[in-house]
């Protein structure tokens, strides 16, 4: 019932963009169709499949727990010969399980309250025994969701469990009851080991080469989602588990209060209420991770912030690309999914000084439902078990099953982003054009943080655009070194690279955006100077892009389609082409203000043609909006004139008028597409 | 959220302010005269498990057996102990109690009559027995042993009875009850309804017929505005009125009343004039946001209604009026709405919620002589995710609400939600959600489990502590509250649930005062076992070392529930104690076999068990030591 708000993020002022104008208006847009299919498990009449949990068996069936208490063993989950899939109802009852995980012939599933593990004993592919292998307290509290199993090399069970609210103080999470916000490891003898805390809503957990990883949700305390890595006795950052460090058995020894007299928790009444925590704005010094954990050494930072509203706005489980050939050219990195928007991100880790940190991009999206769950299933293929009750999701339908399907194609994609002392390294799934690649304006980014506070998420801060020095492109065209004068540790640095194109097929990048979290800057040699190129497109290859201020009398007729350019302009009389034409008058190119939707964010939400988080650009064409009235919506939006959407857009205010106008000129030169 | 406020709209047509009568029974003088079956007694018991119609040894205990079997026996079998009574009772005063013969058995009706009426009352009825409430004498709502029923009909008890006319258009054929809460004979049972008498014109002819706003039983509601064309069978007079008095049927068998309250009810006399609007647009944070600025909308109206803003959103909205009250009384206001309203009467604020984002009902009670009365209301609204609401009810102790509201400012479904039942099908039906014992969400189980059995009989078992915490029969659970938008992980029983008491009822007492453990201690859960033949869990679970298995098999007529407990490797150095029951009294039928009063059910255990009755501060408790094994009926 509470509207989930996807937050866009500020942005820099860029009153005149320098874009690219390669002469190639026909320039083709991937789709990520093309190269990562997703089909649709047709679930039998009357099954309500809200994914909780998914897990491949030894057969290459599929178990599935949902939200309503069943366990589905699905055969044949893949469609094969083109056969539905069977569905086998094998347990019921369970209490709003969300996490099933196979292990030597039972199923272990997290229930709300209790670890359970189902066991067949008798052959007729039905559970019979519903043994407890631990039961936990929990208040009763509707958020006190519990996450899991995921199996550690020594045998035990990671599960995590969400804090409770406050039943004044709504937006404030608590601990009512021990181990909650609490990642705890059980062992089959029936004892538990609190593991690490800080958690929030740790709706998503994985394992990386042995070590646990988990993801949270933006929220009180949590500035936004994000991979964190949970070594044993760590403090990811939400205060309400600290309530248990106390305990003789707790792993996390600092206090609630040692906290709250770092960074105040902000509980103040007003009439004798208690009013919720708001962000301040151009607050003084406003507290961040790093600087608290010089003062809490067990507070850890997230290996890699998933920048809210961007990558995701409810970050779910973590898989790992296995290490066959056969789900395209990225082994061992990770995907995390996304409840909100429906969609999946690519997580690449590395290890510096240390610590892991890493990249993040936008993987794949537009998936029928919110992403909960995934696991690879026969043939590699991702399963991602999907729900939204309640919670709300791009994707429209309440709930479902779905694969990831490798087409054989490679994307022109960064493969990875890596850290160097002096800038970064982005590697590319195939080589680039050269050229382009040693144009420094072919790249541009920016660099930002979130604030640490009790304020529900925060706005990124401390933002700066990005100086690229100089770039080396590698012989082979596969990588490129960027040499950056404002490297800021502890940052997201969001870098684009809308200006490459691969070096054979001149293709764009399917996904031109990389948000690395720079934790820590690796030491080591820097480039020579020497070595890099430091050419910047001259003027033949660079033009500014200005919105000429419309004016009522000039009337323009529409662009010619094969190539006249978009600033032609001839007064027309013909008054049943003067809507099409107003609609068109200065309508910029894709190409022109693709830059603005990427730094803008739109195309976290909106793609040109589909429906994903929000309605299409061309959908938005049809309502036949002024570019003023589109330039009005983007400042206020008016959710209900789309009811149909889950997630209501959030105002922003930051957009440049002048992007504004532009992005709004080219929705409406999309209508008659 | 929703489903609670709908509750709360519900509540505000189910119940009546108490401005109730309610019987002495410290003698006959509410009733005429009668042949001498009725009469006031002090207390009454009736065991449940002889029919009022036999006069044979007593059944065995665990099992019953079919009546003709009965018979067989008695004629073959050796003489036997006196048979015990179906029904005992002793002298005193608050109990109505009907003990009729062949010739003395006349109905009782009430000295007072009655239009509309809210009555609730108690009635304990024997095995075996019938009786009937007849309103204004003349429509019937059945009294009868209906213990175990699965499709109760018009005859069984709630039902509202059928006449036996044959002549097309004077056929009525009853109308049976929605479900069937009934309890096991020799229980209290509660019934509250309310009765709306026909209505005629000046000529006498009938307007609108008699109707049943609801009726409960059992806290179960079973007749849902239920109209009545006719009067049912056997009425004090084959004609209908605008009042009559009560009657209650007394030649069927014996059946006892107490608690019985009524408040006659008949409708508002009060009306609004002279309605003004004026309609503000705006996001406003107080009513101070918008009075004194420039309206969007003003007009008059007859009904106060907001969606004059035509607004969904950000709007402010003031009524002005008149309110007419015609005869002195203490007056209950309802003010209704959704985001923030002040309503204040001449001149007194007597609702003051200043919140955008609100969804309330407040009610504000005033003493009004008759007069003319200057009102104003002030709403406004800054929640997108709530529809405009607003409405203003009104009522007296002895009147059914008036609204003063248009249809669509107010509409009655406003927050319901389809709801999402689950039932057992050919086999049983497991489900775990948190269940709020007694309905208190303070006193949530937090590690409960609820099982359906195809027979028809419920029950859920508190894993965290290892104890059967409630039963009822017929459908099964609403998980609405848990499958709902994000749901509150809970479930809400469907029927008359019949809870038990809150405690870890295994336990090691050093002596016989030590309390039961009120949280697990030493308790693991261990989880269940699906049986193959009949679906059904095994529990177990590990108190101090021993392994303790415990299985809870309804019986096939879905009537009771049989509670068997095996202790794997009984440990001979702990004292172990299971507790049964809890109530304010506990009293013993007969040997085994006991009453939890108050709660009213039964539990009954082999006379072998040295079953005990102990004060425990405020209540008694049943207990009984048990060292490797134990079984109980759990009835109600």
């Amino acid at each position: 019932m509470k509207r989930i708000y996807f937050q866009l993020i500020g942005l820099s002022l860029l009153l005149s963009i320098p874009v690219l104008s390669l002469g190639q208006e026909s320039d083709p847009t991937p789709t990520e169709e093309q190269y990562y299919r997703i089909s649709t498990v047709p679930i039998p009449e009357g099954i309500n499949l809200e994914v909780g949990g998914v897990t491949s068996l030894p057969d290459g069936s599929l178990a599935v727990c949902v939200r309503r208490g069943d366990v589905w063993i699905i055969e044949n989950p893949t469609l094969q010969d083109g056969r539905n899939a069977e569905f086998k109802l094998f347990a019921s009852g369970l209490h709003e399980p969300l996490g099933i995980l196979y292990k030597e012939g039972s199923l272990y599933i997290s229930q709300r309250g209790e670890l359970t593990k189902l066991t067949d004993t008798n052959g007729d592919r039905i559970a019979d025994k519903y043994e407890t292998v631990y039961a936990w307290p929990i208040s009763g509290h509707y958020h006190e969701y519990s996450f899991g199993p995921k199996l550690a090399p020594d045998g035990g069970l990671f599960v995590s469990g969400n804090v409770a609210f406050g039943d004044e103080e709504w937006w404030r999470g608590e601990s009512r009851v021990p181990w909650r916000g609490w990642i705890t490891k059980i062992y089959e003898d029936g004892t538990l080991e609190p593991w690490a805390t800080g958690m929030r809503s740790p709706a998503g957990m994985g394992m990386v080469d042995g070590e646990l990883f988990y993801t949270d949700n933006q929220g009180d305390w949590v500035g936004s989602g994000g991979v964190w890595h949970v070594k044993k006795g760590v403090f990811t950052g939400h205060p309400a588990g600290l309530t248990w460090t106390g305990e003789e058995n707790s792993p996390v020894q600092v206090s609630t209060e040692e906290l709250y007299e770092r960074v105040g928790p902000r509980k103040k009444k007003v009439n004798g209420r208690y009013v919720k925590p708001e962000n301040v704005l151009n607050e003084d010094q406003p507290d961040f991770l790093y600087q608290v954990k010089k003062d809490i050494p067990e507070l850890v930072l997230p290996a890699v912030w998933l920048p809210h509203g961007v990558l995701g706005i409810s970050n779910s489980e973590i898989v790992v690309i296995k290490d066959e050939n056969t789900f395209g050219p990225f082994q061992d990195q990770l995907l995390v999914g996304d409840q909100g928007q429906s969609k999946i991100m690519r997580v690449v880790l590395e290890k510096v000084n240390g610590e892991y940190q890493g990249v993040a991009f936008d993987f794949i999206g537009g998936f029928q439902s919110g992403v909960m769950r995934m696991d690879w299933g026969m043939g590699n293929n991702l399963f991602v078990g999907e729900t939204n009750r309640g919670w709300g999701s791009a994707g429209t339908t309440n709930a479902g099953l779905q694969f990831v399907s490798w087409t054989g194609q490679t994307p022109f994609e960064m493969h990875t982003v890596s850290a160097k002392p002096d800038g970064f390294e982005i590697t590319f799934t195939k080589p680039v054009d050269k050229k382009l690649a040693e144009d420094l304006d072919s790249y541009s980014g920016r660099s930002y943080i979130y604030k640490y506070h009790p304020v529900y998420g925060s706005p990124p801060v401390n933002m700066e655009d990005i100086i690229f020095k100089g770039v080396k492109v590698a012989e082979d065209g596969m990588s490129v070194r960027l040499v950056v004068e404002n490297m800021r540790q502890y940052h997201l640095h969001e870098i684009y690279v809308l200006g490459l194109r691969s070096a054979e097929a001149k293709e764009r990048l399917l996904h031109p955006a990389a948000y690395y979290t720079l934790n820590n800057i690796p030491k080591g040699k820097k480039l020579e100077l020497s070595s890099l190129s430091t050419k910047r497109a001259g003027a033949g290859l660079k033009k500014k892009v200005e919105v000429a201020k419309p004016t009522k009398k000039e009337v323009v007729k529409p662009a010619d389609k094969k190539g006249s350019q978009a600033s032609t302009s001839k007064k027309v009389t013909d008054s049943t082409k003067k809507e099409v034409a107003m609609a068109e008058r200065e309508a910029p190119t894709y190409a022109e203000i693709e830059g603005m939707l990427v730094r803008n964010a739109c195309t976290a939400c909106h793609k040109q043609n589909k429906r994903v988080v929000g309605p299409s650009f061309q959908a938005i064409s049809k309502r036949k909006y002024s570019n003023e009235r589109i330039v009005e919506l983007i400042y206020r939006p008016e959710p209900q004139n789309w009811p149909e959407y889950a997630v209501p857009m959030a105002a922003m205010p930051q957009v440049p008028r002048k992007d504004a106008l532009m992005i709004a000129a080219w929705i409406n030169s999309l209508r008659y597409q | 959220m929703r489903i609670i406020f709908s509750v709360i709209l519900l509540s505000l047509w189910g119940t009546q302010m108490t401005a109730q009568t309610r019987l002495s029974l410290q003698n006959m003088d509410d009733f005429r005269d009668q042949a001498g079956n009725w009469q006031i007694v002090g207390t009454v018991s009736m065991n449940p498990n002889v029919d009022i119609h036999s006069k044979p040894a007593p059944p065995p205990l665990i099992e019953e057996k079919k009546k003709k079997k009965k018979k067989k026996q008695n004629v073959q079998a050796p003489p036997t102990p006196p048979a015990p009574k179906a029904v005992r009772f002793q002298q005193g005063t608050g109990i109505l109690l009907n003990m009729n013969t062949e010739e003395i058995k006349d109905h009782l009706i009430t000295s007072w009559e009655h239009g509309d009426i809210e009555l609730s009352l108690e009635v304990m009825i024997p095995r075996g027995s019938n009786s009937g409430i007849y309103l204004q004498g003349r429509y019937e709502v059945q009294l009868l042993d209906s213990w175990g029923v699965k499709n109760p009909k018009f005859s069984d008890i709630g039902g509202i009875y059928r006449n036996w006319e044959e002549t097309p258009g004077n056929i009525f054929r009853g109308k049976a009850p929605a479900s069937n809460p009934a309890k096991a004979p020799g229980l209290w049972q509660k019934i509250h309804l309310l009765f709306r008498a026909p209505t005629f014109d000046e000529a006498g002819n009938k307007i609108t017929n008699a109707k049943f706003d609801f009726v409960d039983l059992n806290g179960v509601r079973i007749h849902n505005n239920v109209e009545v064309p006719l009067p049912t069978g056997g009425p004090i007079e084959n004609n209908e009125v605008a009042m009559g008095p009560l009657m209650i049927q007394g030649d069927h068998g014996p059946v006892a009343f107490k608690n019985v309250e009524y408040t006659l009810l008949s409708n508002l006399d009060a009306s609004v004039s002279d309605l003004t609007y004026k309609a503000y647009k705006g996001s406003f944070g107080s009513i101070e946001d918008f009075l004194s600025s420039e309206p969007t909308y003003q007009g008059s109206s007859d009904k106060i209604n907001c969606l004059v803003t035509y607004e969904e959103n950000n709007y402010g909205l003031t009524y002005k009026g008149k309110l007419h009250i015609k005869e002195t009384n203490t007056y209950e206001f309802t003010f209704a709405y959704t985001g923030g309203g002040v309503f204040s009467l001449d001149g007194e604020r007597l609702v003051d919620y200043q919140s955008g984002d609100a969804y309330r009902f407040d009610k504000a009670t005033k003493t009004l002589e008759a007069g003319v009365y200057p009102f104003t209301i002030h709403n406004f609204k800054t929640a997108g995710w709530r529809p405009p609401r607003l409405g203003l009810y009104l009522k007296t102790k002895n009147t059914h609400a008036s609204q003063f509201h248009a249809y669509e400012s107010f509409p009655r479904n406003a927050d319901m939600v389809s709801p999402i039942y689950v039932d057992a099908g050919a086999s049983p039906k497991l489900l775990r959600a948190f269940l709020d014992f007694e309905g208190d969400r303070n006193r949530r189980i937090t590690h409960n489990i609820g099982v359906a059995s195809p027979s028809g009989i419920n029950y859920a078992f508190d894993l965290g502590r290892g104890n059967l915490v409630c039963g009822w029969r017929g459908r099964f659970v609403d998980a609405t509250p848990m499958w709902f938008e994000r749901g509150d992980g809970s479930f809400r029983p469907r029927g008359a649930v019949q809870f038990t008491f809150l405690n870890q009822p295994l336990a090691h007492l050093s002596n016989e005062n030590e309390p039961f453990p009120t949280r697990a201690i030493d308790y693991t859960p261990g989880g269940y076992q699906i049986s193959e033949t009949d679906g059904l869990p095994t529990f177990m679970y590990t108190y101090k070392g021993v392994a303790v298995s415990s299985a809870i098999q309804p019986d096939g007529d879905g009537k009771y529930l049989t509670h068997s407990l095996k202790i794997e490797n009984p440990d001979s150095t702990l004292s172990l104690y299971y507790k049964l029951a809890e109530g304010e009294d506990i009293q013993q039928v007969e040997k085994g076999l006991y009453r939890i009063v108050g709660k009213e059910y039964f539990i009954e255990l082999d006379k072998k068990y040295a079953a005990v009755i102990r004060e425990q501060g405020e209540v008694q408790e049943l207990m009984v030591p048990i060292s490797s094994e134990l079984t109980y009926k759990f009835m109600w």
